[in-house]
């Protein structure tokens, strides 16, 4: 009786945290189909909101700006962060106590910590060089910095739970070095590559702290227009945008899901 | 007389296929000279401590040893895995002491297996041709003939996790085999597999290998399996060989204990008096017959008979039976004479077999005596 009390109890604070994670999340994708200018009341369905969404032209340059910035750094942050992985991997054998810790340092670290030291080392580069100018390429050198970590530990861990012997076995099988990284390797490690973009693309594009400190004047991101946006007020607007966000954030979490999991197989 | 006798054990038909079943391959076999061969990983531990061993062209030979003794450093040091500190490796004629795996004509069956994951089976028995360069039309009628040859059936458009132990190991012996490689490596290739498979791949392993006539260096730890395959054996102990020599020769004249030991005997005794052909021990005194100058004696179990009750004869033995194990073909027995324990086999032709507390009269022939040093 007692046990199924507990039970119950603990059902309930599934179904709690349930509540507050996705009715949030329902309401916004809701009130983006609302025809009316309310967060309120819901009227009646309808795409008005996405019409004037598409027909923004700051939400759209923001838009293109988060992709251009997600996409590149992604790619950039993977190729890094595999010869990191790869590397972690050939030597782990020795003691790397230290060279770990400076890897996982940037994922614990605060976004602010993170952004602010960022700003204030590009500012002082810039006044010094007159290179690295605040705008697209200072945010797309720091997403990098805080993704690759993720790309490296993917890679690495994939690289873990392989069998050491394969790598002698593509040897024994007259594979040269680039034809081991090429035929061997690569092909091996797809899946893990796959989701570590799309880990990177998420991250990215769901960052607001370490953008807004990098960006300049003309390259704001679509969550950083959607700050300066909010301070008017939240709109209907502000709802399509968060809506077409939810959507391609959890298509790219699916596919990085997907992906790492056939990896394990 | 001794070494008529060693060259008759090695002469020794067995139950191997005839050598005109050897000539069916037109595959170049080579052979291996290895030279003052020296290893060692990090600063303790040595584990090649100095080989020099010639393996002939189109021989099963086989490296024998507990685990740590050095086969396995030696075998990767044949495929180009691992580096020896010093020595010199020739296969076939050609130095190859320096060259990287990828560029030696020398494949491997791995323990693990080692098939690609990301690979059908298919693309992993392809995978060695691709590498030096076969076209892809070539590759596949390569794969089909060494399906057919392997009998690998409907196995080869498969995945490799849909693949069973046994499965897996004939998959990385055709996958090595594909590349007609002028030595093949297997390491411990059997050793994951229960005994029904393994005892029926150790006949398909044999035969195939009769029927290319390639050279194949086999390790393993199993001296049942060694003997069953090898036309030579090494033992090995402590990164020095201790032994080399045809199945019986090993067997049956071991060099030292360790070899005696590791080849499964026991009965092994410190010679305390010699006079002649009379070697004195813990059992009493018996005659041997070119026995050697060693200060071991080695008295084989199966070569002993049991007779009941106790006979006055010389080269006999008078012994009480302390235990008795009948395992249906034959029974062993533990003996006291004295202090000291003998252990016999003996063969259950339907005679009587003693039982235990029963004194025997245990007879051996001058002959199978043999000695051996420390």
């Amino acid at each position: 009786m007692r046990k199924r009390t507990l039970a119950r109890g603990l059902a309930g604070i599934w179904w709690v945290t349930l509540f507050f994670l996705y009715v949030p999340l329902f309401v916004i994708v809701l009130f983006s189909f609302n025809s009316a200018n309310s967060t309120a009341i819901f009227e009646n369905f309808s795409l008005v909101w996405y019409r004037r969404l598409f027909g923004n032209e700051q939400i759209i340059d923001a838009f293109g700006h988060s992709l251009v910035l997600a996409v590149s750094s992604s790619i950039v942050a993977l190729v890094i962060g595999c010869l990191i992985g790869y590397g972690m991997y050939r030597h782990r054998h020795r003691k790397l106590g230290w060279l770990i810790v400076l890897i996982y340092l940037p994922i614990v670290l605060p976004d602010i910590v993170f952004g602010i030291s960022e700003m204030a080392f590009f500012v002082q580069i810039h006044a010094w060089t007159g290179l690295l100018k605040p705008g697209l390429g200072t945010m797309i050198i720091a997403h990098v910095t805080f993704q690759i970590p993720f790309v490296a530990l993917i890679v690495y861990s994939r690289f873990v739970g392989l069998d050491p012997t394969l790598f002698e076995a593509a040897k024994d099988l007259y594979a040269s070095p680039v034809k081991r990284v090429v035929h061997f390797m690569v092909p091996t490690i797809k899946p893990a590559l796959i989701s570590a973009f799309f880990l990177s693309f998420t991250l990215s594009i769901d960052d607001f702290v370490i953008s807004f400190f990098t960006a300049g004047p003309e390259s704001a991101t679509l969550p950083i227009y959607i700050w300066s946006a909010i301070k008017k007020g939240v709109t209907p607007e502000i709802n399509a945008i968060a809506t077409l966000m939810i959507g391609a954030v959890a298509i790219a979490a699916i596919f990085s899901m997907l992906f790492n999991r056939q990896g394990r197989r | 007389m001794s070494e008529t006798m060693t060259a008759d054990i090695a002469d020794h038909p067995d139950a191997r296929p005839a050598a005109d079943e050897r000539d069916r391959s037109n595959h170049k076999a080579s052979s291996i000279e290895m030279q003052g061969l020296h290893k060692r990983f990090g600063r303790d531990t040595v584990a090649l401590d100095g080989v020099d061993l010639n393996i002939r062209a189109g021989e099963f030979f086989t490296l024998l040893g507990p685990s740590g003794c050095g086969k396995t450093t030696l075998l990767r040091i044949l495929a180009g895995l691992e580096e020896p500190d010093a020595g010199s490796l020739v296969v076939g004629g050609k130095d190859i002491t320096e060259t990287p795996p990828h560029q030696r004509s020398v494949n491997t069956v791995f323990q693990s297996y080692a098939l690609f994951p990301h690979l059908s089976v298919r693309e992993n028995l392809a995978f060695g041709l691709k590498m030096r360069g076969m076209p892809a039309a070539k590759r596949h009628a390569k794969v089909d003939e060494i399906a057919d040859f392997i009998k690998l059936g409907d196995l080869v458009d498969r995945h490799v996790d849909q693949l069973s132990g046994g499965q897996r190991q004939r998959i990385a012996l055709a996958r090595a085999l594909i590349c007609e490689p002028d030595v093949l490596l297997l390491d411990e290739p059997l050793s994951a597999l229960d005994a029904g498979l393994r005892s029926q791949l150790q006949v398909e392993l044999l035969r195939v290998q009769k029927r290319l006539g390639m050279t194949f260096v086999f390790v393993t730890h199993d001296q049942q399996e060694a003997m069953v395959m090898s036309d030579r054996i090494a033992v090995l102990n402590g990164g020095t060989i201790q032994q080399v020599g045809p199945p019986r020769e090993v067997y049956e004249r071991p060099v030292n204990a360790f070899v005696a030991h590791f080849m499964g005997h026991d009965n092994l005794y410190p010679i305390s008096a010699r006079q002649g052909d009379r070697l004195t021990t813990a059992l009493g005194e018996l005659t041997a017959e070119e026995a050697g100058d060693g200060e071991l004696l080695l008295i084989r179990p199966e070569t002993l008979d049991l007779l009941p009750g106790a006979v006055e004869r010389p080269n006999h033995l008078t012994a009480t039976v302390t235990e008795r194990l009948y395992r249906g073909s034959h029974a062993e027995f533990r003996l006291a004479i004295g202090d000291t324990t003998l252990q016999a086999t003996v063969n259950n032709r339907g005679r009587h077999l003693p039982e235990v507390g029963e004194t025997v009269t245990v007879a051996v022939a001058p002959e199978d005596l043999v000695t051996l040093s420390e």
